[in-house]
């Protein structure tokens, strides 16, 4: 099905796919599930990306900070010019892979979630601590995940630190950027980045009220388990993951506003410099 | 980057903010309870005798929050506290979120959803929207400072989805018909709404909708056109009561010869909400249409989604599907 659509030069997104398969055989596909499957086994034996499948993919992720950007033939742009969402990351792994970058940054931060990312944005963060955010808005997809690389390769003494919340969906996200993504097969292990975790953290936890701290969902507790079954992850991540969820608990991010708009910032400025981060 | 608007805007908020304070303080000081009187709005009722006042913008009743009763006075409480913190942020012009907001005082806000209605009561109160509050972030564009847009556009196409956007896109959509497309990436955002009325009202195109047939799509249709029930307050900044309805129908299945395995069953769920929808006063009257296409999706107990169209040809909603649909409603 690939092979006919890339000889029309056109491009599918895996919607798409899964309906012109379900229609067509329909005796081996009934669920996307199935499709997506199918798509990371094709991956996999050829040895490629989806990417070069035909198949589209979107991303929603966004860089703000001490960044430049330039497409080659057009203008360069300023990333922390871009108002509090931030430069979005186009979805065109071509482009991407073209892109110029320049930077004075002497971090990269990577944020779970976009509220946060925005709240740095607009307090302009970046400038206090030299550095590039970038966010993924959630659980991360392959573009952003190609520019993190690509700019750990370009400016390898950049510590990239994460900022996720502490409960296993977060760990989830930074192992992610860290080790690529377990669900993506081949694919898994390209755009690995050297990522530290710099919060939140458990020691962390002593800086925001009891109430702040909400039950665990099942989903958590279902990646908690596929986490610990995974033979990569460290030992000290290990032990913070248990205590969450021996503890039954997780917390935001947010929680700690409650010492104040400003104090996400000096929290993370606090964190950098005492070199805080594993 | 701030217009003097926004700004005239805040300081009159602000204002607001400390009479309000001041009319509770002065009724405390002589021992008299205050008495908050919220008004209460909503879009739809399942009134079907075409009486209703739905589609005004006028409050429909008041709530009346006194000290006597002890739920009004946490009620009251979180208000008061809520709104402390919204001055905090007019005051420094910055932005917040609802949930930022709630980890404040996580042990008096026992969940999101009294901040939630604390923020909706303020609105009201004050008589403004969520964003003049400065809860929530703005768009790039600060909609009520730009003052021209210039398009060659002939109409502007809103999508459900960001797949179907990517499709359009892909097929270079726009370079071959001269419209705008927009997509509220499912149940629109405040942002996105507002920004697609700032279009019409500016532009005076034509604006149609193209969502999966099921009832979420219909849902989100009904959103653009008539508002949310939880920002029935602000309805008439938001709404776009010129959307049209593009597809898919139900009826189309059939006319362009869908697949049948592309028909997915009707879930109990689905079902539910589809009869509840029906029962939407605005259905009673006007919309005929679409009233009758939702009771086809009923009937037939199926729903499909754009993608399927594409099951023949990767091209047939770009080339095929949405021009002629356009020609139909364009009596050409």
């Amino acid at each position: 099905m690939c092979f006919q659509i890339l000889v029309q030069e056109k491009r599918v997104t895996q919607r798409e796919l899964f309906y012109k398969l379900l229609c067509s055989s329909p005796q081996y596909f009934t669920c996307q599930l199935q499709v997506n499957r199918t798509i990371q086994d094709v991956v996999a034996l050829l040895r490629c990306s989806r990417y070069s499948l035909g198949i589209m993919a979107s991303s929603r992720g966004a860089v703000t900070g001490r960044l430049l950007l330039q497409e080659p033939n057009q203008e360069t742009v300023d990333c922390s010019a871009c108002g509090s969402s931030g430069h979005p990351i186009s979805g065109d792994m071509n482009l991407l892979e073209r892109m110029v970058m320049k930077t004075d940054a002497r971090y990269i931060i990577v944020v779970e979630k976009h509220a946060i990312f925005q709240r740095l944005a607009e307090d302009r963060v970046f400038n206090q601590i030299p550095s590039i955010l970038i966010t993924a808005k959630g659980y991360p997809d392959i573009a952003t995940r190609f520019l993190l690389y690509r700019m750990s390769r370009n400016f390898p003494d950049l510590p990239i630190l994460a900022l996720v919340d502490w409960n296993p969906a977060g760990l989830a996200i930074l192992c992610t950027f860290k080790f690529g993504s377990i669900g993506m097969g081949l694919e898994a292990y390209r755009y690995a980045c050297n990522v530290k975790w710099l919060g939140l953290r458990g020691d962390d936890l002593q800086l925001i009220p009891e109430e702040s701290l909400i039950p665990l969902k099942p989903r958590d507790l279902q990646i908690a388990k596929s986490l610990k079954s995974s033979e990569i992850l460290e030992e000290n991540y290990r032990n913070e993951l248990e205590v969450m969820v021996q503890s039954g608990r997780r917390a935001e991010i947010e929680a700690l506003y409650f010492r104040g708009y400003n104090f996400l910032g000096k929290y993370i400025a606090k964190k950098i410099v005492q070199a805080n981060y594993v | 980057m701030e217009g003097k608007r926004s700004s005239s805007q805040r300081s009159d908020l602000l204002r607001k903010i400390r009479e309000f304070t001041r009319s509770i303080l002065d009724d405390l000081s002589i021992g008299k309870s205050p008495v908050v009187l919220i008004d209460r709005f909503r879009n739809y009722c399942t009134d079907n005798t075409g009486n209703c006042c739905c589609s005004s913008d006028l409050s429909k009743g008041k709530e009346m929050l006194t000290l006597q009763r002890e739920c009004h006075a946490h009620r009251l409480d979180v208000l008061l506290r809520v709104l402390l913190i919204v001055q905090q942020l007019l005051q420094e012009n910055r932005h917040g979120s609802k949930r930022d907001i709630y980890y404040m005082h996580p042990s008096v806000f026992s969940d999101q959803s009294v901040v939630d209605r604390a923020i909706n009561d303020i609105c009201i109160l004050l008589q403004c929207s969520r964003h003049n509050l400065n809860v929530a972030y703005p768009v790039p564009v600060h909609v009520e400072e730009v003052k021209d847009i210039v398009s060659v556009a002939q109409y502007i196409l809103v999508v459900e989805k960001e797949s179907v956007f990517q499709r359009l896109a892909n097929d270079k959509f726009c370079n071959k018909n001269r419209c705008i497309v927009i997509t509220g990436r499912g149940y629109p955002d405040i942002p996105t709404r507002r920004f697609l009325r700032l279009l019409v009202e500016k532009l005076h195109l034509h604006v149609y909708c193209l969502v999966d047939c099921d009832p979420y799509g219909f849902d989100i249709l009904t959103t653009y056109r008539f508002g949310s029930m939880q920002m029935a307050y602000d309805a008439k900044f938001l709404r776009v009561p010129e959307i049209e309805w593009l597809g898919a129908f139900p009826s189309d299945s059939e006319k362009y010869g869908l697949p049948e395995p592309c028909l997915l069953p009707l879930t109990a769920e689905d079902k539910r909400k589809t009869e509840a929808m029906l029962h939407r006063c605005y259905l009673q009257q006007e919309l005929l249409h679409w009233r009758l296409e939702l009771e086809l999706m009923l009937q037939r107990g199926v729903k499909f989604e754009i993608e399927a169209l594409s099951v023949h040809s990767l091209s047939f909603l770009s080339e095929n599907y949405i021009p002629s649909k356009i020609q139909v409603v364009e009596g050409v």
